[in-house]
């Protein structure tokens, strides 16, 4: 790999941790064929719940930050509880201790606390064509495709390794050439709001990676937040492009390639699939973080209407402040509006054992990382059916 | 003998070889604290990790399993260094976050656990000071799709019995593709032989000893063979058929590094 002056002085004479980043990320662009490094705009870091990365991640991360300044725009993923509402969500002190270690690092090297999966919503957010390393696959796919950002999916050492140094190899979607599509889905079924959701999972399982181009779709920015988060969740797609709705549809050369088509059987094949319980002890909202808007809607949903099982809501700090008027609302029903944290990096499985929840990254997760069955529906549904 | 990979991690480590044949999980899999392997599908579960050479093909499962391997150097439980076939990110990123050498591209089953082996994590080597190297060329010949098996004479200095393509040991000074053609000679009198296809070495350990096994396959005029004394028996089979006889190790890798799938 060819370095530039800056970049050898980084490796060879760097702080300690700024010089294990230069190493990893020379290391990284070898395995994957790079032949240099790129300046990026922005990063985004995962591993911040102390669920997610343990003592392990603790020891790294507080380790790291003692010799390390991020010299980008960097927001990180979110925490493992509410700094200031984690006692009503069952966490322990031993756990809030831990994870306030964790924040105070990430703070110390400079990273904003957005604690959000949705950086792009929190003061984050690439102009089209920068090159940008983040973590956290739904944020990647949705900066690639909804954005025409270009990033690969970073795991998170490698994105806080591109913070701390200003650089990420380039390979993979920093590469036009490696930005055309893979795939032709067409889509046959009526795809609106939760849908979104279910046609990521569905498209992701059958596709497994690589990039579709969706024919037959349209959707806001909101609609494109749920499939990348879906989608991101079944397979390793990183990108997507939607004819005539994503910004590179036009570079994305999708004649001759393979195709599959999705019925509106297939996301009612999709929704049973991942529905793995039957009564719900718990509504989890949120995986990827609503917006301010969407936590309006979901204000507006609940009708006046108390719901008879809990009901929790995943949002980013800032929406929870830009929405205050909803949030007291859903509260006032007796919802829970969190924030800092996200539906399957937390402990939901304090207070739960079956989660009901339109969100497809959550379908994914919450089985394998909180031990939940998991009940798919969408929120006016679900609203419904427990109130 | 010195196996030329690839450095990915910096440093020098050495130590005791610990080799697994499968992918390796470090998150659940292995214990931060004590080095002990935890994962129950591991085929070196119970063993400890800490000051040996860790040698598998590949890392697998969730990413958190590099900064298991940060902790295991942070508690002083790493692995002197690690060896892999291929190196993927997991197990890139957390042998670069605790500075544990790493070197790739290295075949694992030239290494048995209890080998005594010292990693050159800079120069991408590793060196295994009490095992012999041993060069060899293996001549795979075609005619028609078919491709001639030799089985060795009971008396045959190594693998006596088996079943092997054309073959013979190669000098330090020789170089491997005139001694595939000696030995075509030497073994089946069969002349006219046309190189085809040359694969990359294919290394088989057999006791203190690795072949390094240079594959050739070479396109032939006739299957009319004159053994020699070295071979008592020859057939023309199809590739497909090599399973269904007890052969010398790794045969049919060898004639996979020069004979396309399906052709």
């Amino acid at each position: 790999m060819r370095l530039t002056a800056r970049q050898r002085e980084m490796r060879d004479h760097g702080t300690p941790s700024v010089r294990t980043a230069m190493r990893l990320l020379i290391a990284l662009g070898e395995i994957y064929g790079a032949d240099r490094l790129l300046p990026i705009a922005s990063a985004h870091v995962a591993g911040a719940s102390y669920k997610m990365v343990g003592d392990p991640g603790l020891e790294f991360i507080a380790d790291f930050a003692r010799d390390a300044r991020v010299v980008v725009p960097t927001t990180v993923n979110p925490l493992g509880m509410d700094l200031e509402r984690w006692r009503e969500q069952g966490i322990s002190e031993e756990f809030a201790a831990k994870q306030r270690r964790i924040a105070e690092a990430y703070r110390a090297m400079g990273v904003r606390e957005s604690f959000s999966c949705t950086p792009y919503l929190v003061g984050n957010r690439p102009r089209f064509g920068d090159h940008v390393a983040w973590a956290e696959s739904s944020a990647a796919c949705f900066a690639n495709s909804v954005i025409g950002a270009r990033t690969n999916r970073e795991g998170g050492p490698s994105a806080l390794a591109a913070a701390v140094t200003g650089f990420t190899p380039d390979h993979g979607l920093h590469r036009v050439e490696e930005r055309r599509a893979t795939a032709i889905v067409d889509v046959r079924a009526r795809v609106r709001g939760y849908a979104f959701s279910l046609l990521g999972l569905q498209v992701g399982r059958v596709l497994g990676g690589g990039i579709p181009y969706f024919r037959g779709l349209r959707g806001t920015e909101a609609d494109l937040k749920w499939l990348s988060a879906s989608i991101a969740s079944t397979s390793d797609c990183a990108m997507f492009h939607v004819e005539r709705g994503t910004p590179e549809w036009r570079r994305a050369r999708p004649k001759g390639l393979p195709r599959i088509r999705v019925t509106d059987r297939d996301l009612e094949a999709v929704r049973r699939d991942f529905t793995t319980g039957d009564e719900a002890d718990i509504i989890g909202l949120g995986s990827p973080q609503l917006s301010a808007d969407e936590l309006r809607q979901i204000a507006a949903l609940m009708k006046g209407r108390r719901p008879r099982i809990p009901v929790w809501v995943f949002t980013s700090r800032a929406a929870r402040d830009e929405a205050a008027d909803a949030v007291r609302r859903i509260e006032a029903l007796g919802g829970r509006v969190l924030a800092d944290t996200c539906l399957e990096v937390t402990m939901i499985e304090n207070v739960s054992k079956t989660v009901a929840t339109p969100s497809g990254k959550g379908a994914v997760y919450l089985p394998t990382l909180c031990g939940q069955k998991v009940v798919m529906a969408d929120v006016a549904r679900l609203l419904r059916r427990y109130a | 003998m010195r196996l030329a990979g690839r450095s990915v991690s910096a440093g020098r480590g050495g130590g005791p070889a610990l080799v697994s044949a499968k992918p390796m999980s470090f998150l659940g899999g292995v214990d931060p604290a004590t080095g002990i392997v935890r994962d129950p599908a591991s085929d070196i579960r119970g063993e400890c990790v800490a000051g040996r050479v860790l040698v598998f093909p590949s890392g697998k499962g969730s990413t958190v399993g590099s900064y298991v391997l940060y902790g295991l150097a942070r508690h002083g439980v790493a692995p002197a260094a690690i060896v892999n076939e291929r190196t993927e990110t997991i197990v890139a990123t957390g042998c670069i976050l605790g500075g544990i050498p790493l070197v790739d591209r290295i075949d694992p089953t030239a290494i048995l656990t209890g080998d005594r082996v010292a990693v050159d994590g800079d120069a991408g080597a590793v060196e295994l000071p009490d095992v012999i190297e041993r060069r060899a060329a293996t001549a795979f010949l075609r005619n028609r799709g078919r491709i001639l098996i030799l089985k060795r004479g009971d008396t045959a200095p190594t693998f006596p019995g088996l079943w092997s393509a054309v073959s013979g040991s190669v000098e330090p000074t020789e170089r491997p593709l005139a001694r595939a053609r000696d030995e075509i000679l030497e073994e089946t009198a069969i002349r006219g032989a046309r190189l085809v296809a040359r694969g990359g070495p294919v290394f088989v350990r057999h006791d203190a000893t690795v072949f390094v096994v240079f594959p050739f396959l070479f396109d032939v005029p006739t299957r009319q063979v004159r053994l020699d004394r070295e071979n008592t028996d020859a057939r023309w089979v199809r590739p497909a058929e090599l399973p269904e006889y007890h052969t010398v190790p790794r045969l049919s890798d060898a004639l996979a590094a020069v004979l396309p799938q399906g052709a």
